[in-house]
């Protein structure tokens, strides 16, 4: 094989891998991300029910309530609407009521959704991006003096 | 004193280590001016080493030395010309960068901790914060014991009075809630108890008097009507309701009734003021409806905001501190102080009036 | 006054590699040794200088200095001793220095090691790493100063992140940051070479042991990350594709990638170009996983620091550094000669073919990083790019590489013989196979993916073993005398064996976590929670009181089959100072397996939330990374890289054995 043909070869092969990439990522780009919502947005976006999302916002005080082997029930709201939770597991040690959580899972109706997963902030200065960002949006944010950082 | 001669011998250090390896010239010999050739000659060395010690196969040692050899004829046959560590150029250069090093590296160096260290703390080391230390290492085994003791007799109520204050000062409120109402359960209730109980419930809302901490005061005014705390934070109560005649009024009858150079009295007095101001606005806008919290918060953010963005003389800054104070948010008030002395940090008169503002405030203490 | 005199030092640092980066190129441009030799002195001096600033820290941490702003935000005088100091890196600022603290290790050790490299590479060398160390000095001095004081000193600090206190935090940091850090000599003696033009087998010879370095403590880190990630976050999970994991993950396939590419370079002077663009795109992403951990971009548990000023800082050091060198690279890269031929099917054939598979993974790896990050920048839609989306895109590309490996580590270099070393593995092909049926047999109907990954991490545990034999042993070949040839292989042979034969154990570990199995119950003392073959039976719940924290303890024994196996305390903690609570499971290790209990709320009734876990051979994972780490160490430890010795085909055939 001459220089040029290796060279070609090579190329060839490269090309092919990165095609092979380049599809697999598209086709997970489409299948597989999920998108985060709150409790507004599902109902403005009309999101289908089965769809796979995360859902922010703040947990209604006085909501959560607990059945037999951990299952668990509670309200994500934020300022205009709700959506009924339906949870089984351990909760994470910073779940509060009236505090933020991301819940990720599938939306089963247009009010009630079955989490697989719940993640709460993870210290006292911390809300879920997400979360403060719409709730920045919606005007509900209150927080920011606390969740500065102390240190200059 | 002492500090500046050490600094100033670490930077004549520092300049020493780039001075000392371009004043070697004149011990540099033929060899050594040609590194490359060098570097594969000391490799052949190293390979023989090797080899005698028996870490390399002759005949990989024979490979590496062949290998090495070729790189060292191709490095002479290239650089044998240019190399210039000698002469007039190659002095003039030396020259340069030792000018360099002598300006740069003290220049940076000091230009850098003047602007961000702190020289003057040198001067007065912070000799008493080391006893706090060790006093607050001694509280903390202390704490410890008695959360110990009381973990296992939980209705001494005498344990639970002893360590809430503790709790305040280490900064649990929420313990410090608890401990005062286990005391107030076990040892049953008295005035300074009940009053003090109330005060960490406000501690713990951030200066807010709740209708629960209103009655734990009203309680022990109904024990012991002159109980000066109590009634302090009743007056609270009644301007955070809104209610400033009341308010006033509670305010009034408790200097009267302090004795002279009460430790409280000058709070009360300043707090009686802060209403005298407030009233006077509403007062002065016809009709106004009467000022709620709401407003005086949009307010206090407002004077917050504009400092922040346009920047404010110290008396300005010390206005928002007290604002703060006033309202119980101490956290943000704390922030503020930090805030106005970055802000003023050139301004040594300003970081007075900010200081003798937090010390006022009590801002500085952690204590209540 | 320690800590003035520190924070002194650090400025005088920054004045020593600005000296560090000019007079050394200049020596280099002039020829002129003695300017060059200024870049010894001076990276020894800004080392002395950083390592004093650290330890005027370190005592400060110690001694609870509560006159230092970062001393009150990250500490605590009842915190434990190892707690204060782990603390110091702990924390954005301090993180940061102890970063520069390894980049100035680098530097000096560089600097010591004058007699393996040629004077002009090394001059040029140590004032890129100063180029570098101005950058990120600037970066603390301006931006995330350690040294700042506040006065009045409070009299209790705010303590650290309980998270953070973990022996895992005293660990994991530093090694990562040996592995990001160290990439950066890689890349320093890559700039070297672009700024000179001249590139050779001598300076792949002289690079390969610093990233074989970096590559081996990056391995650590990653692996200590994980497995503290798995025992204190509490869902039993250890890779989460959290962008933060992702962050070091690239900068270890680059590097992975860098390492078999810089063998071809050694051996065959061929792939100079593309060496020298992963040496630069390595530092680059571990530059990126600073940018990425440390700006508060992405919000994880790893994100000290939330602060734009910060963010756009270190933005700027990116673009500087990763732009300045590629337009470096496209500059002088074409004036790099083109090296040895080769065939397609050959060692180096298949090292181009892992280096695709590598980067192209990478690349992945990359898009799924950055793509929520620039949608919402672009659109304002927010998005989470989870574990499905990698698991998709990256196992497609790993499985082959991984299932191709054995048989490019049998091939020949320069012409290889595909059918011929098929052949010499034919056992091993074999052995797998039948490990593999015999698990779906032994199974049935469990998980299709755990035989399978089984079977493919048992096929290279033995297709890397299969180099030794097949090296040392020939049929009819006395066991002592093979013995001896094996023990008198290279090391570096020996290295990459074990390497292999390490990916090959955690392939295993990771196949099996399709058997784990999980129980999930609220239940009272004496009650039990099930899972598989497993069960825990809660005895009692118990308070205890700790220096800074309150801790609810649950002690469980454990049963297997109901026969009994021991005890283990799970922990429900409160940090007080930061009234955190933090949940830290039971971990029993039984065989390669553990089994984990994570606590859920202690209710007032006294009944617990339990999640039991058991994961077989779960250990593996990790392992197999510490034996892929040892695989760089004994390479590391070859004495032919250092001194250089050729190893041509036309010596003697036990001589020739290609150094891997």
């Amino acid at each position: 094989m001459t220089r040029k043909q290796r060279r070609l070869t090579l190329i060839g092969f490269a090309g092919a891998i990165l095609a092979i990439a380049l599809g697999l990522v598209l086709y997970a780009m489409n299948d597989t991300i999920v998108f985060f919502n709150s409790p507004a947005d599902i109902q403005a976006k009309n999101v289908p029910p089965g769809t796979r999302i995360r859902l922010g916002g703040l947990v209604k005080e006085g909501s959560i309530q607990r059945g037999d082997d951990q299952q668990i029930t509670f309200e994500v709201m934020d300022a205009q609407s709700e959506i009924r939770v339906h949870y089984q597991g351990l909760l994470p040690d910073l779940f509060r009521e009236g505090q933020g959580v991301v819940a990720e899972g599938v939306l089963e109706s247009a009010t009630v959704f079955r989490a697989d997963s719940v993640l709460a902030k993870h210290d006292e200065n911390y809300m879920p991006r997400e979360v403060a960002d719409t709730l920045k949006k919606q005007g509900h944010w209150q927080g920011e003096a606390n969740a500065a950082p102390k240190t200059q | 004193m002492v500090i500046w001669i050490i600094l100033l011998l670490m930077t004549a250090a520092a300049v020493m280590a780039v001075l000392w390896p371009l004043s070697r010239h004149r011990a540099l010999t033929a060899e050594q001016l040609d590194p490359d050739t060098q570097f594969y000659r000391e490799q052949i060395a190293e390979i023989e080493r090797d080899r005698e010690r028996g870490v390399l196969l002759a005949s990989e040692a024979e490979a590496a030395k062949v290998e090495a050899g070729r790189r060292l004829l191709r490095s002479t046959g290239m650089t044998a010309d240019t190399f210039a560590a000698l002469g007039e150029p190659a002095l003039r250069r030396r020259r340069a960068a030792s000018a360099l090093a002598l300006s740069v590296i003290p220049i940076i160096a000091l230009a850098l901790y003047g602007a961000y260290g702190s020289p003057q703390l040198l001067t007065h080391p912070p000799k008493e914060q080391a006893e706090g230390q060790r006093g607050s290492l001694d509280l903390m085994t202390a704490v410890s014991q008695i959360e110990a003791h009381l973990a296992q007799n939980p209705q001494d109520g005498r344990g639970w009075e002893v360590v809430a204050p503790v709790y305040i000062r280490m900064g649990r409120i929420e313990d410090a809630v608890k401990a005062y109402e286990a005391a107030v359960r076990y040892l049953g209730p008295s005035p300074d108890r009940l009053a003090n109980y109330g005060e960490v419930m406000v501690l713990a809302k951030d200066g807010l008097v709740s209708s629960e901490a209103q009655r734990v005061f009203e309680q022990a005014v109904a024990l012991d009507s002159t109980s000066p705390k109590a009634r302090y934070y009743l007056a609270v109560a009644a301007e955070q309701d809104g209610q400033f005649d009341k308010a006033k009024r509670a305010y009034g009858e408790l200097l009267a009734a302090s004795p002279e150079g009460a430790p409280w009295a000058n709070v009360v007095r300043q707090r009686l003021e802060g209403l005298g101001a407030e009233q006077s606005v509403a007062g002065a806008q016809e009709n106004a409806p009467q000022l709620g919290a709401d407003d005086i918060a949009r307010m206090v953010s407002g004077l917050a905001e504009r400092l922040e963005t346009r920047g404010g003389s110290p008396d300005e800054w010390a206005r928002l501190i007290r604002s703060y104070a006033v309202l119980g948010q101490r956290d943000k008030a704390k922030a503020a102080v930090e805030r106005a002395r970055q802000v003023l940090a050139q301004d040594d008169d300003g970081v007075r009036t900010i200081d003798a503002m937090a010390r006022e405030m009590k801002l500085i203490d952690a204590g209540p | 006054m320690f800590v003035e005199a520190g924070h002194f030092a650090l400025a005088l640092a920054l004045g020593l590699s600005l000296i560090q980066f000019v007079v050394p190129l200049w020596g280099a441009r002039a020829n002129d040794p003695v300017l060059m030799s200024v870049g010894r002195a001076t990276s020894l001096a800004v080392f002395v200088c950083i390592a004093f600033s650290f330890l005027a820290l370190t005592v400060a941490y110690v001694t609870s200095d509560f006159s230092v702003v970062n001393v009150v935000a990250n500490s605590h005088s009842a915190k434990p001793l190892i707690y204060k100091i782990s603390g110091v890196w702990g924390n954005h600022e301090g993180s940061m220095l102890l970063w520069v603290l390894i980049l100035a290790l680098f530097g000096a050790v560089v600097a010591l090691a004058r007699n393996s490299i040629p004077l002009r590479l090394q001059a040029n060398t140590l004032a890129m790493q100063g180029a570098i160390t101005i950058a990120f000095l600037l970066f603390i001095l301006l931006t995330s100063n350690p040294f700042t004081r506040s006065v009045p000193a409070p009299a209790e600090g705010q303590d650290l992140n309980p998270l953070l206190q973990d022996p895992g935090l005293a660990i994991h940091p530093p090694l990562l940051y040996i592995g990001y850090v160290g990439f950066s000599v890689s890349f320093a003696f890559a700039i070297a070479a672009l700024i000179d033009g001249r590139i050779d087998a001598v300076w792949a010879r002289i690079v390969r042991p610093w990233t074989l370095g970096a590559w081996a403590f990056l391995t650590l880190g990653i692996a200590m990350g994980s497995y503290w990630a798995y025992y204190e976050l509490g869902w039993g999970g250890w890779w989460f594709w959290d962008p933060v994991e992702n962050a070091s993950l690239m900068p270890w396939l680059a590097g992975t990638a860098l390492l078999h590419s810089t063998v071809v370079m050694e051996k065959r002077d061929a792939l100079k170009v593309w060496t020298i663009l992963l040496a630069i795109l390595t530092f680059s992403l571990s530059l990126l996983g600073t940018f990425l951990v440390r700006s508060g971009v992405l919000t994880s548990v790893h994100s000290f620091a939330v602060d734009p000023e910060r963010g756009t800082f270190i933005l700027g050091i990116l673009i500087l550094i990763i732009g300045g060198s590629l337009a470096l690279f496209a500059w002088r890269a074409p004036l790099l000669k083109q090296g040895g031929l080769f065939a397609p099917v050959s060692r180096e054939g298949a090292l181009v073919v892992n280096n695709l598979f590598l980067a192209t993974a990478c690349a992945t790896v990359l898009i799924g990083t950055l793509y929520p990050l620039a949608l919402e920048v672009l659109t304002g839609e927010k998005i989470s790019v989870g574990a499905p989306f990698f698991n998709f895109t990256f196992l497609p590309l790993i499985v082959p590489l991984l299932l191709l490996l054995p048989l490019g580590q049998t091939l020949a270099w320069k012409r290889g013989n595909f059918l011929g070393t098929a052949q010499r593995l034919y056992a091993v092909f074999g052995v797998s196979l039948i490990a593999t049926m015999a698990l779906f047999a032994f199974e049935y109907g469990g998980p299709v993916a755990a035989p399978l990954g089984i079977g493919l991490g048992v096929y290279l545990v033995l297709g890397s073993l299969n180099e030794i034999v097949t090296r040392s042993w020939s049929r009819g070949t006395p066991l002592s005398v093979a013995w001896r040839r094996a023990a008198n292989l290279p090391r570096s042979t020996w290295g990459a064996v074990l390497a292999h034969a390490g990916v090959g154990l955690t392939v295993i570990g990771i196949a099996a976590t399709a058997w784990g199995v999980e129980g999930l119950a609220t239940i009272r003392s004496g009650e039990r929670v099930k899972a598989g073959d497993y069960e825990a039976r809660l005895e009692r719940v118990m308070p205890r009181i700790e220096a800074n924290y309150r801790e609810d303890v649950a002690v469980f024994t454990i049963f297997r089959q109901g026969q009994e196996l021991g005890s283990l305390e799970s922990m429900k903690r409160l940090y007080v100072t930061r009234g955190m609570p933090t949940t830290e499971a039971g971990i029993m290790t039984v065989g390669l397996g553990q089994v984990y209990v994570s606590l859920g709320e202690v209710a007032a009734d006294g009944s617990v939330g339990v999640r039991l876990y058991y994961k077989p051979l779960v250990l593996l994972i990790w392992i197999g990374a510490l034996v892929m780490a040892l695989g760089g160490g004994v390479s590391l430890m070859d004495r032919r890289l250092r001194i250089g010795a050729p190893a041509r085909a036309k010596m003697a055939p036990s001589a020739a054995v290609p150094a891997e």
